[in-house]
C-alpha cells in the first residue's frame, strides 16, 4: 500500500514486518525515531516481541547476541559513536556466526561533534565481518531490511543495513509497505542450527590457538564472498514478489554505453540521477551505486567497469592519513582489468555538509585531468 | 639602591576575576531549563573564590547538561557520551593542579557511564562532580532513563516504564572509598550554592546529585515534591549544608543527620528524598595521594634510589 510516511517509520514497520522476538537498542540522533516507533508498535500490540531496552549500545548489541544465540530472531539499530561503542560486540556477533540484522543511520563521528550524516561510522567498522549494504532511497531501506534477515538467516552471517541519517530517516517520501503476507512467504520462521540444545550442548566463543586460528578467519572470509549469490537472489526473489529490485550486489544506471563512470554509495545517488536529468552535464555518464560494500564484489565491479576510461568514486567518508576507503579497493578490484579506468577518488558530504546538484559537473571536471590524488571536493 | 622589577605591576595589582571571566558561550537551554540555575552557581562559585579560570576544567559527557564546558569562561572538554568521568580522571593523574568541574547528567553518568560511575568514587580523585538528573534523555528528547519514576511515559516505553528507579544515593554510598554525597535541587538557589560550595570545599571526589527541572520532557516529575515541599526531607547539621534560616523555613520537614553516619545516611536515601550533605568522610584517601608519591624527586633522587636498589643485588 502506498503511503507518505517518514523513512525512520518505514524501516521500523519493515522491521516489524520481519517478526524479529528481540529488539535491544539505545536511542541515538539519527537512529532515535526508528526504535521509539518500534516501541510504539510493542506497546499498542501491533508488534509482538520483547523491546529490551538497556543503557548503552554495547549492551544493545550483547542483548542482541545473547537472543539470537538463543535461536531468536533478533534486531538492532544505532549510528555514529554507537557504532563505534559496539565494534567489540559486532565482530564477536560476526566471529560467532550469529545472525542478526541491525540498521545504522549514518551519521559522522566525533571529534569534532556532529550529528549530520556521513558514512564514517559504518566504514569504521567495515572489517568486522558483517555484510554491509547501503541504501539510496527509503524504498529500498524498507525492501533491503527483510532481503536482509533472508541473507543472514541463510548465511549464518549478520548484516548492516546503512541508511543515510536525516536525508532518509528523516524525511517523507511515498512508499510502498509490503503486506505481512508477502513477508511471511519470503521469510520462513527462523531456526539457528546452533541454537540451545540440552541433547547437544555447546560452547562458542571459547579460545583458539593458533593452530586454528587462521582457518576460522579464512571460513569467516569465504562465508562472506560467498554470501555474494545469496545477495543476488534474496533481491531477485524479494523482487518477484513486489516488483522492485535494486541491482543485487551493484545497481547501475544511466547511459549503458558512457564511457565514464561514476561511484557511490547511498542517498546521493539521488543527486546525481537529478543531476543528470536535469542536463547538468552534456557527456553520457554510467551511475553506479554499490549496494554492497561487504562482502566487496571484485567481479560484478570488473563486469560493470569494462570499457570504461574514466570512473570516479565518491564517499562519504575517509580513511585519515590514507585517503579514499571504497576507491582503495575499487582500485584493487579494477587492476585485474586488461584495460582499467582511469580511477579518481573523492570526498564530499562530510558532517552533514550538502551534496547540491552542482556536484555532478565538479566530478566531472575531474575526468579532464590526469587522476589526482585523494581529495575532499567540496572544501571552503 | 633602589631598582625596579620588571613584572613589579604585576605583582602589586592583583587580578580580580568578574562573572565575565567565567562565561563562555551565550547558555542555549530551553528557557525554563534548571541547568541554566547550576551553570550560574558553578560561575558565581568560581568567582566568589576567585578561583583562577586559566587553573579551571569544566568536563562533561554527551546530553543538555553536558553542554556547559561550552558556557565556561575558562578550560573546557565537551567528552564522549558516558566517559565525562574517566576524562577528568585522566586530567586529575596528571595536573593535580587543576581544580575540575564535571557536568554529567542521569543517563550519561547512570546509564552508559555507569561503569566510571563506581570506579571514579573509588579512586576519589579530588574533583566535584555535578550530576545533572532530570530523571529522562533530554538531548535526544525524551527516553527514559534509569531514575525514570515508575510509570513514567516516554518515547521508549510508551506505556511507562516497568522498573523502579535506580537509586543514585544508595548505590554511591555503596561504593568502598567514597567520601561526599550530596543531593540538591535547582529551584534553591541557596540551597544550590552551599551545596556546591561545600563540594568543592571537600578534597576528593564530590559527588553531588542534583534534581533539575526539564520543563520539556519530564516537566511532572518533580511537581509532587515541589507542590508539596514537606515531602522533601531536610538535612540539618553543624557539619551539613548551611543555608539562612529564611531560606531554611521553606523546608517543612526537616531532620539532624551526622554526615559521618553512614547507616544512617543509607536509611535516608533508601527511603526518602533528602536534600542536605548524606555522608562527608574527609579523611577518605585520594587516589593521587598514592599516585603522586615521588612525582616531585628530581634525577638525583632516583638515581640515588636506583643504586640503592641495584645495590642490594651486588654480587
Ligand atoms: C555512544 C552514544 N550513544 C548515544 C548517544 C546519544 N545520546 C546523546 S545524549 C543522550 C542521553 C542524554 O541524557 P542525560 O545524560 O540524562 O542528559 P540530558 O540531555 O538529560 O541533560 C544520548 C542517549 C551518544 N551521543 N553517544
Amino acid at each position: 500500500m502506498l503511503n507518505a510516511i517518514e523513512g525512520s517509520q518505514a524501516i521500523a514497520q519493515a522491521v516489524a514486518l520481519c517478526r524479529p522476538q528481540v529488539v535491544s537498542a539505545y536511542p541515538i540522533t539519527p537512529q532515535t525515531h526508528i526504535v521509539e516507533n518500534l516501541s510504539k508498535l510493542v506497546a499498542n500490540g501491533q508488534f509482538n516481541c520483547e523491546f529490551v531496552s538497556v543503557e548503552s549500545e554495547f549492551s544493545a548489541a550483547s542483548v542482541a547476541l545473547g537472543a539470537a544465540m538463543t535461536g531468536s530472531r533478533a534486531y538492532t539499530a544505532s549510528a555514529s559513536q554507537g557504532i563505534l561503542l559496539m565494534a567489540e560486540v559486532l565482530y564477536n556477533i560476526s566471529g560467532s556466526r550469529v545472525p542478526m540484522v541491525m540498521t545504522c543511520a549514518n551519521r559522522a563521528v566525533s571529534a569534532p561533534l556532529s550529528i549530520w550524516n556521513d558514512q564514517q561510522d559504518s566504514m569504521a567498522v567495515r572489517d568486522a565481518g558483517w555484510i554491509q549494504l547501503y541504501c539510496a532511497d527509503n524504498q529500498e531501506a524498507i525492501d533491503t531490511m527483510i532481503q536482509a534477515y533472508r541473507i543472514a538467516e541463510r548465511c549464518e552471517l549478520p548484516v548492516m543495513v546503512c541508511v543515510d541519517g536525516f536525508t532518509l530517516t528523516h524525511t517523507l517520501e511515498t512508499l510502498d509497505m509490503p503486506e505481512q503476507q508477502q513477508v511471511d512467504d519470503f521469510l520462513p520462521p527462523y531456526h539457528f542450527s546452533r541454537t540451545l540444545n540440552p541433547q547437544k550442548p555447546i560452547s562458542v566463543g571459547t579460545l583458539v590457538s593458533p593452530d586454528y586460528y587462521s582457518e576460522a578467519r579464512q571460513e569467516h572470509h569465504q562465508a562472506l564472498l560467498d554470501a555474494q549469490a545469496e545477495i543476488i537472489q534474496a533481491d531477485q526473489d524479494w523482487g518477484k514478489i513486489v516488483g522492485r529490485e535494486y541491482g543485487g550486489l551493484l545497481n547501475i544506471f544511466g547511459d549503458a554505453d558512457a564511457k565514464i563512470g561514476i561511484l557511490c554509495l547511498g542517498s546521493v545517488l539521488g543527486t546525481l540521477e537529478a543531476a543528470l536529468q536535469q542536463g547538468l552535464v552534456t557527456e553520457k555518464v554510467k551511475l553506479f551505486q554499490l549496494r554492497c560494500f561487504r562482502p566487496f564484489p571484485s567481479h560484478a565491479l570488473q563486469l560493470a567497469c569494462e570499457g570504461l576510461t574514466h570512473l570516479v568514486v565518491l564517499e562519504r567518508a575517509l580513511s585519515v592519513g590514507s585517503g579514499g576507503i571504497v576507491s582503495l579497493e575499487v582500485a584493487v578490484a579494477l587492476n585485474y582489468l586488461p584495460q582499467p579506468p582511469k580511477l579518481y577518488a573523492c570526498a564530499a558530504g562530510l558532517g552533514g555538509r550538502d551534496i547540491p546538484l552542482q556536484i555532478l559537473p565538479k566530478l566531472l571536471a575531474l575526468t579532464q585531468q590526469p587522476p589526482q590524488p585523494f581529495q575532499i571536493i567540496d572544501l571552503k | 639602591m633602589f631598582a625596579l622589577k620588571a613584572d613589579w605591576s604585576q605583582e602589586i595589582k592583583k587580578r580580580y576575576f568578574t562573572l565575565d571571566d567565567y562565561t563562555g558561550g551565550e547558555a542555549r537551554w530551553c528557557p525554563g531549563c534548571g541547568d541554566h540555575a547550576v551553570l550560574t552557581v558553578v560561575q558565581r562559585i568560581c568567582r566568589d573564590k576567585q578561583i583562577l579560570p586559566e587553573k579551571t576544567v569544566a568536563v562533561s559527557g554527551i546530553g543538555c547538561s553536558s553542554r556547559l564546558p561550552h558556557y565556561m569562561g575558562t578550560y573546557g572538554f565537551h567528552g564522549t557520551h558516558g566517559r565525562a568521568l574517566t576524562i577528568a580522571c585522566g586530567i586529575r593523574s596528571r595536573r593535580p593542579d587543576l581544580d575540575v568541574w564535571v557536568a554529567t547528567g542521569d543517563g550519561d553518568c547512570f546509564s552508559i557511564g555507569a561503569g566510571h560511575w563506581i570506579h571514579a568514587i573509588r579512586y576519589n580523585m579530588n574533583m566535584v562532580v555535578l550530576i545533572f538528573d532530570n530523571n529522562v534523555y533530554g538531548l535526544t528528547k525524551k527516553q527514559m532513563s534509569p531514575t525514570s519514576p515508575l510509570g513514567f511515559k516516554n518515547n521508549t516505553a510508551p506505556r511507562g516504564t516497568i522498573l523502579q528507579p535506580l537509586n543514585p544515593l544508595t548505590v554511591t554510598l555503596g561504593i568502598t572509598n567514597v567520601s561526599f554525597v550530596a543531593q540538591t535541587i535547582d529551584w534553591n538557589p541557596a540551597h544550590l550554592y552551599a551545596t556546591l560550595q561545600a563540594a568543592h570545599n571537600h578534597r576528593g571526589t564530590s559527588f553531588v546529585r542534583i534534581l533539575q527541572r526539564c520543563p520539556v520532557y519530564s516537566d511532572e516529575v518533580f511537581s509532587d515534591i515541589q507542590n508539596d515541599p514537606s515531602k522533601i526531607l531536610f538535612l540539618n547539621h553543624k557539619n551539613g549544608i548551611h543555608i539562612g534560616d529564611n531560606v531554611k523555613r521553606l523546608f517543612p520537614t526537616q531532620r539532624e543527620h551526622d554526615p559521618s553516619n553512614m547507616s544512617e545516611a543509607y536509611d535516608i536515601a533508601r527511603n526518602h528524598v533528602p536534600v542536605g550533605l548524606l555522608y562527608h568522610a574527609p579523611q577518605t584517601p585520594c587516589y593521587e595521594d598514592f599516585s603522586s608519591v615521588g612525582r616531585h624527586m628530581g634525577i638525583e633522587d632516583k638515581m640515588k634510589g636506583l643504586n640503592d636498589a641495584l645495590d642490594q643485588f651486588a654480587v
